[in-house]
């Protein structure tokens, strides 16, 4: 088997709130159990390849993502053609808004995203800020803390990622939190996603794998300590 | 009259609070401040006359407070201070209230006042200090300060508006930008020569950008974080020339450091009594500040020699016979400061507790530990035990970063992991207590409950 390729969009620009923890999980989930990966970087004025097995973008601060948005445009053909090729992508926060159709500021400016997502965002003044539980049946129970201003609304036909326990999700008052179409996934779970939500990691481990080898199944690992803290997170 | 009310009632409240015992060192400031919203601006207009010095910034406000303290003790300037616990505005009406009188004369010629970084924008145009310090600027407590760049919009709106002289460290970028940004004097203070130990797994530069497109910023050294020596094709986002130039760094132990600092006219060899190099910026803040307002340099020298850690920042405690360190950690580079200072030192064998809490003045949120760069000390030998209310979230975080999770022990009560730590300690060694805020006053607490006269109240 080729080495998983992953890759890491504008690890330079998109890295708050412990979002990086989630290329930590998933390079130590594939070390375990002995699976080779390559990790590659790439952010603005960087040209893409054409083969990523997985890709990740992390949140920003406003200031990084004007620059992020602008340069994204310029991925968004082959981007596309990932999803297309059914490679697992994982956008966290500011990526998950850019990777949907369109972000209006405060200021009522429109920011183009690049459609990979059929979702819009709409910035408010109000901060939607805590310990968020969501819950879908392919993952399970998912916990994570939620920091956005950004309200979320998915279009037709697009799945959220879970349905809301704890917290606010994709609006004040949605049911629902974070998008997932085709192995894209979209959300705002911050702190980090991953470590906490193993279910998620070998879910995109496992896809990235099936694209060279279709029947491909990960061994599972001892979470014990994954779902312990997951557990506590529950009820802060 | 509301003034007077406001101050009288203050007053009474806090001779009650001693009576109870009661540690709201903040609640007679509370209640004055809505007597008298005014109070503030008041007190310091008939206060004061050599001025107020303001220290605000992620990381360092305490000791840098504290160092510029126990300078001004040793000379000729009457000074009150206020504490990490009260930095807030009714903290620091409390504390003026606390040495005055019920006039609200106070006989001080100078304050110290560590401010919260959030609250500079709604106290300075009242305090109208003398001098500003801002120390740092990193990523802290997003889910309650908001993103770095919109405190730093909110500091450079403020100075606009005031006459102060700002003391900016010239080695972080989005710092020493608001010495531009403003038409206030300013002085700078940065490290030009430092060639030590770096940390590895670096997750926590975060203005490494230009405010104007977003161009990256060229670093020719990198310390820490996004502290260091950098330059941008845009001269006006280059380091600016330190006033305060630490130009030859002579000695750096886990104890202490010595070094020379360069000013236009002359150059200090100063001996610093702290380690790190956090402590080294505190000690040059500090420098810059007293050296202005004219306190002369051999005091200043003799000071640093001597000042000792602040309210767990590095104090070091006996605890059932033993000898504990408690480093005080709150956001990432704090962390890794502290894993610099100490954890990556030689021999990595003292027993270590990480005490992670998730109350609001630790933060809810806890993504920051992975923003933290364990990965740097994965070979630590001693015995680590990890505790508070997220103590398993450290846990993970420690599993991740290439830890052997069957050798920690997870004890999320506090006082039974510091009786593990205890246990674990050899008579000469000293375990590191690596606490959040709140995790590190209950410690303390426990500590004094063992009758340990070191541990002084919160008020100091």
């Amino acid at each position: 088997m080729k080495p998983i390729k992953i890759l890491h969009l504008y690890p330079d620009r998109m890295n708050i709130y412990g979002d990086f923890g989630n290329i930590i999980a998933l390079t130590k989930r594939m070390e375990w159990r002995n699976i080779s990966f390559e990790y590659h970087t790439s952010s603005v004025g960087d040209k893409l390849q054409s083969d990523y097995d997985l890709i990740f973008m992390g949140g920003g601060q406003d200031k990084g993502q004007v620059a992020v948005a602008k340069d994204l445009q310029s991925k968004s053909s082959v981007l596309h053609d990932h999803q297309m090729r059914d490679v697992p992508i994982l956008t966290i926060c500011g990526a998950y808004q850019l990777f949907g159709k369109y972000f209006i500021t405060v200021e009522d400016e429109e920011i183009p995203g690049i459609g990979l997502f059929n979702v819009v965002t709409k910035a408010t003044e109000y901060r939607m800020i805590g310990n968020i539980v969501i819950s879908s049946d392919i993952f399970g129970e998912m916990v994570g803390f939620e920091n956005h201003s950004g309200e979320t609304e998915l279009l037709s036909g697009a799945t959220p990622l879970g349905k809301v326990i704890k917290g606010y999700g994709n609006t004040k008052t949605s049911d629902y939190e974070g998008v997932i179409e085709k192995n894209a996934i979209g959300t705002y779970f911050h702190g980090s996603f991953l470590p906490k939500n193993p279910s998620v990691a070998d879910y995109l481990i496992e896809k990235a794998i099936q694209l060279q080898a279709p029947n491909y199944t990960l061994d599972s690992l001892d979470d014990w300590l994954e779902s312990e803290s997951s557990n506590i997170s529950k009820e802060r | 009259m509301r003034k007077t009310l406001a101050i009288t009632s203050a007053k009474l409240i806090k001779a009650g609070g001693k009576v109870f015992r009661k540690q709201g060192t903040a609640l007679p400031g509370l209640l004055a401040e809505k007597i008298d919203p005014d109070l503030l601006s008041k007190l310091v207009k008939d206060n004061f006359p050599k001025g107020i010095i303001v220290v605000t910034g992620t990381n360092g406000k305490t000791t840098t407070s504290k160092m510029i303290g126990d300078c001004l003790a040793m000379s000729d300037i009457s000074f009150i201070r206020n504490t990490a616990g009260s930095n807030l505005r009714r903290g620091i009406i409390a504390t003026i209230l606390a040495h005055s009188n019920t006039k609200g004369y106070c006989t001080a010629d100078m304050a110290i006042f560590e401010v919260d970084e959030a609250y500079i924008p709604i106290v300075c145009n009242e305090l109208q200090p003398k001098m500003i310090v801002v120390t740092n600027l990193f990523r802290d407590q997003l889910d309650r300060y908001g993103e770095l760049d919109s405190i730093a919009k909110k500091f450079s709106e403020t100075f606009k508006k005031l006459q102060t002289t700002l003391v900016l460290n010239a080695d972080d970028p989005l710092v020493a930008s608001l010495g531009r940004s403003a038409s206030n004097p300013t002085l700078y203070f940065g490290i030009s020569d430092y060639s030590g130990e770096k940390i590895e797994n670096d997750h926590t530069a975060d203005s490494v950008f230009t405010n104007v497109n977003g161009e990256k910023l060229h670093y020719l050294q990198r310390y820490f974080g996004h502290i260091g020596i950098y330059t941008s094709k845009n001269s006006d986002y280059s380091r600016p020339k330190p006033d305060f130039d630490l130009t030859k760094m002579r000695k750096m132990s886990s104890q202490s450091s010595k070094f020379d600092v360069k000013t236009s006219t002359e150059t200090f060899s100063l001996d610093l009594s702290q380690p790190g190099l956090y402590n080294i910026y505190n000690c040059l803040a500090a420098l810059t500040v007293l050296s202005s307002v004219g306190v002369n340099y051999d005091l200043i020298s003799d000071s640093f020699t001597h000042t000792e850690a602040a309210f767990g920042r590095g104090e070091v405690l006996q605890y059932n016979k033993k000898s504990l360190q408690l480093l005080l950690i709150k956001n990432p580079t704090g962390f890794n400061q502290i894993i610099q200072t100490f954890l990556k030192q030689k021999p990595q064998t003292n027993p270590v507790l990480i005490c992670i809490n998730d109350n609001i003045a630790d933060g809810r949120d806890v993504s920051w530990l992975w923003d933290s760069a364990l990965e740097d000390i994965k070979s630590y030998s001693g015995k680590i035990i990890v505790s508070g209310t997220r103590a398993y979230d450290m846990a993970l975080r420690l599993k991740y970063a290439g830890f052997d999770v069957s050798s920690l022990s997870i004890e999320p009560d506090l006082k039974k992991a510091l009786i593990l730590l205890t246990h674990s300690l050899k008579v000469s060694e000293t375990g590191y207590v690596l606490p959040t805020y709140t995790a590190m006053l209950s410690l303390r607490e426990l500590i004094a409950s063992q009758g340990n006269h070191q541990v002084k109240d919160m008020s100091e």
